[in-house]
């Protein structure tokens, strides 16, 4: 397996000079500031003396005034060039992630939620975008800074720097021991704040019955009782907080202690000046910082790292099948054979669908059956999400698997069972597949899907932006957009997965009469729940378990087949 | 707030000016101000310590470490006794910071608590009309996340901030008294100081109030994409939303290298800042001393000062960006609070008979589509009423209006002759036994589940199970009443509704509304809920949503509804005999069944 670092090689290729120039800045930056302390020395020493020189100090003052105008200057260059790397790198490696998204195929997506990409897409490139940027100018300065201070300490007095930094390593080992109890309590709290999420979502999904059982007071209690031990946890949390914090600083303290004791009776004995004195105190602080920031630099470039594995693993995952080399194309398509197909999920045994035989020809081909029967599967294998093997499935007398995946889909038009829109006007949302659509062709469309009227009473019409607030699309709505949307496409191949569920009966009849017109001559498969809109289908197909247990015309099928009956029946009792 | 894309920011509570919105706050953490006060005492002894321990710096440099008039053992054994007292100071600093940190947020956890307790309890009573057009998951956040900004808001910047108020006033409060020309001097930096920070405060805010909209965005178009990403690809139009993509990246990238321009001149600004302090100091503290009106000690000392000054400076930015989103949380937690509650008083009859009358009600949810349409019909008191009618003719609308989640916008409902508005909703629930049709299960034991608050003795409950033949379902479950729903044991559609049924008894109501599962019910329970029915409806008025045939003919008086209007009523065989929907609905039910 490569390494993960592969991923972001490139990037530091591509910006070596913009980062090699940001970190010669963070080295001046770093140098600069240690002559400060410098400086500083000499400013004290010359003020011990008996008749101080106003000029030298004059002179320092302004070295000092200078000094920190070009460190100004160089930090602002770094910030700008590393930060502004890691940043550019976070862009690209976004936009390589989310085109790579783009050509995986439902397989994929069966596996990974929406969620979990999008974690990856923000949390996880945050953590890489941290390490390259922040994390590497905060472990250079750190590990610079640190050393060159000690550096300095050590050659003022090395007994002194010795006993001065005797706290630190409480510092470290107690920032570690803490930062660990604080990161368990703190998963602890995050769980109960969940649970209190869950809980309030529950209880106000359920308010109707809340309120009729007079359950409100019952409900208060309980919650004051889960929002209590959140209370306490988090009270808790506060404890490992409380001392880590006042520790930090308290623990510097005690360096400045030791010096002001040990290092104040150096002075006394003449082994060090009292400018030497002052600039380790300088320098103990900017020890400090390093100090602290290990901690959080180590534990930036973990995260990072385990981030970039993460993201790894989404550049490994390939569709599941590759186009064949030499597609062959279709130009008009009569008909589509299906035979012996079976077909079960990848990594899975069951069949879903069982040795079905079929031809479907021009006409309205009508499906029903059961949840789980099959028959979104057969859509999905029709317009060729998941891969099957040869020889099952024909286009005219082209096997699907030798048909090119773009040409093969621009005879379909598909309108699957959720609707998917997009936040965007709802003329952009018809228009999905047929960017250069004219208004009127978008509203052609809209008028026979029986969604132009009310698209009309909208605020901006077409270019009314779905889920603005307010506009809220009640599902019928958005089914009746998406079917808009699959008939401006205007292709001969039309398959309508139950899109008509939370269509009231009234438009459903307009849609299924406006359809007639326009389906003739073109190949319509039509999975349905209802038993209205398959009347006029040339033939309709049962399935059960994946095989197909019944065939033929509306009224054939009312007689021969039970399952046909009794639903027909059934809506008929609801529809009476 | 309009971006690229169609993504909107939910901004969608009407602004509320900041003077009202912190008195509002201030009117929270008035309970607690024992603790906040105790607090603030506590925040004055950290910053005594911090300052004083620079100060202990001074004198010793000053009256031991450099005074040549004193013997090396007084100068040696001095430094010792100040060593000692910066010890003691030292630890006195770390525990009052510490006890300040716990008892602050002990404050700060209870005040979030009642809030959110109160809050929640609000929010339960707000009519049903509320819940109609609020998503839950607004609900939620506000009961959740915004509380816990604002919680957030209080830790980290109301304590923090106190500190730093009191710090700063403290540092300079010591340095014009250790030297005032000097610090007189030094202040030259501040109006830089504080005209940088509020110009740096102004562009950090609107550049991030635009990476917050412009990531929001292109999350949004992941989030959608991802999710879609089917569609894209049987539309053949990936290239598209690459593209789209690709511009919404840029900007996000362009505003984010904004930020970073920002920052990278503030930040180091501040610094330059302080480094000129350092210089002024020793410029001019260096003219004092030759002068002989200040000492090195007093030189060092304003150094420490000056260091511990810029320190709450650079970590304004940060703080500004949580006070924001905690005061926008504050304005939509208000928001809900403000939210009228419904009245639950009203009167409570003495007596009940149990008869119930529609006068002309007509009610619709949203304008124009009538839901309801001028429907008149009474059940006299024992009397059992069937409703039936196609999905959509306002069956469940009219357990709406009797329980009352909605006021009829004509005409009126009638309790023996009361007006339902004029009686307390509270009572009205208590005497009106709800089955609904679908589930309402809490998490807890089946036994939990009936008796919900009520307290039922064991001998009463075996009699409500027998009654409501919910018995023959425990007897099979492996903790009998003591199984626990939900936790890899699922009652069937048919089972929820015996324990609803159960629920009901338990709780003995005048009047029985009855909303029957559609779904398919397994025989075997089918033969048990009518035996529960036949239980249940002895004695009560009862309203029941019919499916089933033999529901429907338990019933004295069926009504047959379409489209929000009475078609047919009468009794069964009346109805029969009339040979119109309801005969044609029974041989349908017939051939199904």
């Amino acid at each position: 397996m490569m390494s993960e670092f592969q991923i972001i090689k490139p990037y530091f290729k591509k910006y070596f000079f913009r980062l090699f120039v940001g970190i010669i800045a963070v080295l001046s930056v770093d140098f600069f500031q240690l002559c400060i302390p410098r400086l500083l020395k000499t400013a004290v020493d010359e003020l011990g003396r008996l008749t101080p020189d106003n000029a030298i100090i004059l002179r320092l003052a302004l070295a000092i005034s200078l000094l920190a105008l070009l460190i100004a200057a160089l930090r602002f260059i770094w910030r700008f060039l590393i930060l502004g790397f890691s940043r550019l790198l976070e862009m690209e490696l976004r936009n390589r992630l989310f085109s790579h998204i783009l050509t995986l195929d439902r397989a994929f997506f069966q596996q990974r939620s929406a969620g979990d990409i999008m974690a990856l897409s923000t949390n996880d490139l945050q953590a890489v975008q941290m390490a390259c940027g922040m994390g590497v100018v905060a472990s250079l300065d750190a590990i610079i800074m640190g050393l060159a201070a000690l550096c300095c300490m050590i050659y003022i007095h090395p007994t002194l720097t010795v006993i001065a930094l005797l706290p630190m390593p409480l510092l470290v080992i107690g920032a570690r021991l803490l930062t660990r109890r604080l990161g368990r309590l703190f998963g602890t709290v995050q769980e109960q704040f969940s649970n209190l999420t869950e809980f309030s979502r529950d209880a106000i999904a359920s308010i109707r019955l809340i309120k009729a059982y007079n359950q409100e007071d019952t409900y208060s209690s309980q919650f004051d009782k889960k929002g209590k031990i959140y209370v306490r946890n988090n009270f808790r949390l506060a404890f490992v907080h409380g001392t880590l914090f006042p520790l930090s600083s308290a623990i510097a303290n005690a360096s400045l202690l030791l010096v002001l004791w040990w290092g104040g009776r150096l002075v006394v004995d003449a082994e060090i000046s009292i400018g030497d004195f002052i600039a380790f105190i300088a320098y103990l602080y900017m020890l400090t910082w390093p100090m602290m920031a290990m901690g959080w630099v180590v534990n930036l470039f973990q995260r990072g790292k385990i981030s970039l594995q993460r993201i790894q693993e989404i550049f490994m995952a390939r569709p599941l099948f590759s186009e064949s080399e030499y597609p062959e194309t279709v130009e008009e398509i009569q008909a589509i054979h299906l035979r012996n197909l079976s077909f079960a999920y990848p990594g899975s045994s069951q069949l879903v669908l069982r040795d079905v035989n079929l031809r479907i020809r021009p006409g309205i081909l009508g499906i029903v059956g059961k949840t789980g029967s099959g028959k979104t599967t057969l859509c999905h294998l029709l317009t060729r999400l998941y891969p099957v093997e040869g020889g099952m499935i024909y286009f005219n007398n082209h096997d699907i698997n030798k048909l090119g995946l773009a040409d093969l889909r621009s005879h379909i038009a598909y309108i699957p069972q959720e609707v998917q829109l997009f936040s965007d006007s709802i003329a952009h949302n018809i228009r999905l597949g047929k960017n250069d659509a004219t208004i009127e062709e978008v509203e052609t469309a809209a008028r026979m899907a029986v969604i132009h009227d009310e698209i009309m009473a909208m605020p901006d019409g077409y270019e009314t932006m779905i889920g603005e607030k307010g506009i809220l699309l009640s599902g019928g709505q958005r089914q009746r957009i998406a079917l808009a949307r699959g008939l401006l496409l205007n292709r001969p191949i039309m398959i309508i997965d139950d899109s008509f569920s939370a269509v009231d009966m009234e438009t459903e009849n307009k849609v299924i009469e406006n359809l007639a017109e326009y389906l003739r001559g073109r190949i319509c498969i039509l999975v349905s729940h209802r038993i209205a809109p398959l009347r006029s289908a040339r033939e309709i197909i049962v399935l059960e378990n994946g095989a197909i247990v019944g065939r033929g015309s509306h009224d054939e099928l009312l007689l021969k087949n039970n399952f046909y009956g009794t639903i027909c029946r059934r809506q008929q009792v609801e529809r009476f | 707030m309009r971006s690229k894309f169609g993504y909107f920011e939910d901004d969608y509570v009407p602004r509320e000016r900041d003077g009202k919105l912190i008195s509002k706050i201030i009117a929270i953490a008035a309970p607690h101000w024992k603790w906040v006060t105790f607090g603030l005492i506590l925040s004055f002894g950290v910053t005594a310590a911090s300052l004083a321990l620079p100060y202990l710096l001074r004198l010793g440099i000053d009256q031991y470490i450099v005074n040549e008039e004193l013997a090396n053992i007084e100068r040696v054994s001095g430094i010792t006794q100040l060593s000692f007292l910066f010890l003691i100071i030292m630890l006195a600093g770390f525990g009052a910071q510490f006890c300040q940190i716990i008892v602050l947020e002990w404050a700060g956890q209870n005040m979030m608590h009642s809030l959110r307790r109160k809050l929640f309890i609000h929010t339960l009573h707000l009519p049903i009309s509320f819940f109609n057009v609020t998503p839950v998951g607004r609900i939620v956040t506000r009961v959740t996340n915004d509380i816990q900004n604002m919680h957030e808001m209080f830790t980290s910047v109301v304590v923090t901030g106190v500190n730093d108020f009191i710090r700063l006033g403290g540092i300079l409060i010591l340095l014009f008294w250790m030297n005032w020309r000097l610090a007189c001097v030094v202040s030259l930096v501040y109006p830089f100081l504080v005209l940088s920070t509020v110009l740096f405060g102004r562009l950090a805010r609107d550049v991030s109030r635009q990476i917050r909209t412009s990531l929001a965005g292109l999350n949004t178009f992941i989030q959608e994409n991802v999710s879609g990403v089917s569609v894209l690809q049987l539309f053949g139009v990936q290239q598209d939303s690459m593209n789209k993509y690709h511009i919404l990246g840029e900007d996000y990238c362009q505003l984010v290298l904004r930020q970073i321009r920002i920052f990278g001149t503030f930040m180091p600004l501040i610094e330059f800042l302080q480094s000129i302090a350092l210089s002024l100091i020793i410029w001019y503290g260096g003219g004092e001393i030759i002068r002989e009106h200040m000492t090195l000690g007093d030189l060092t000392a304003f150094i420490s000062y000056i260091r511990l000054f810029f320190q709450p400076v650079r970590e304004l930015s940060q703080k500004y960006s949580i006070v924001q989103s905690a005061m926008a949380s504050a304005e939509r937690i208000f928001h809900l609070m403000d939210q009228e509650k419904t009245d639950s008083t009203g009167i409570i009859p003495l007596h009940i008979d149990g008869k119930i009358e529609f006068q002309g009600v007509s009610f619709s949810y949203e304008k124009n589509h009538p839901v309801l349409r001028n429907l008149t019909f009474t059940v006299r008191p024992g009397e059992t009423l069937a409703i039936v009618g196609a999905t959509g003719a306002g069956k469940s609308t009219i357990i709406n209006l009797i329980e009352r989640f909605h006021a009829p916008d004509e005409g009126a409902i009638l309790l023996d002759g009361v007006n339902l508005q004029q009686l307390s909703s509270e009572w009205l629930r208590k005497i009106i036994g709800f089955v609904p049709q679908d589930l309402f299960i809490i998490a807890g034991t089946i036994r939990e589940n009936i008796v919900l608050d009520l307290e039922v003795s064991d001998e009463d409950l075996d009699g409500i199970l027998d009654l409501s033949q919910m018995s023959s379902v425990v007897k099979n479950l492996p903790d009998g009443l003591q199984t626990r729903i939900g936790e890899g044991f699922d009652l069937s559609r048919g089972q929820q509704q015996l324990m609803s049924l159960a629920r009901v008894l338990a709780r003995n109501p005048k009047i029985l509304i009855l909303d029957e599962a559609t779904a398919n019910v397994d025989s075997e329970t089918e033969m048990l809920i009518d035996q529960a029915l036949e239980n249940v409806m002895s004695q009560r008025t009862c309203i029941l949503i019919a499916h089933r045939l033999s529901t429907i003919r338990r019933a004295d008086w069926i009504l047959v509804m379409e489209r929000g209007k009475i078609v047919e009523s009468g009794s069964h065989d009346g109805l029969m005999a009339e040979k119109g929907h309801y005969f044609r609905l029974q041989r349908l039910l017939n051939i199904t069944e």
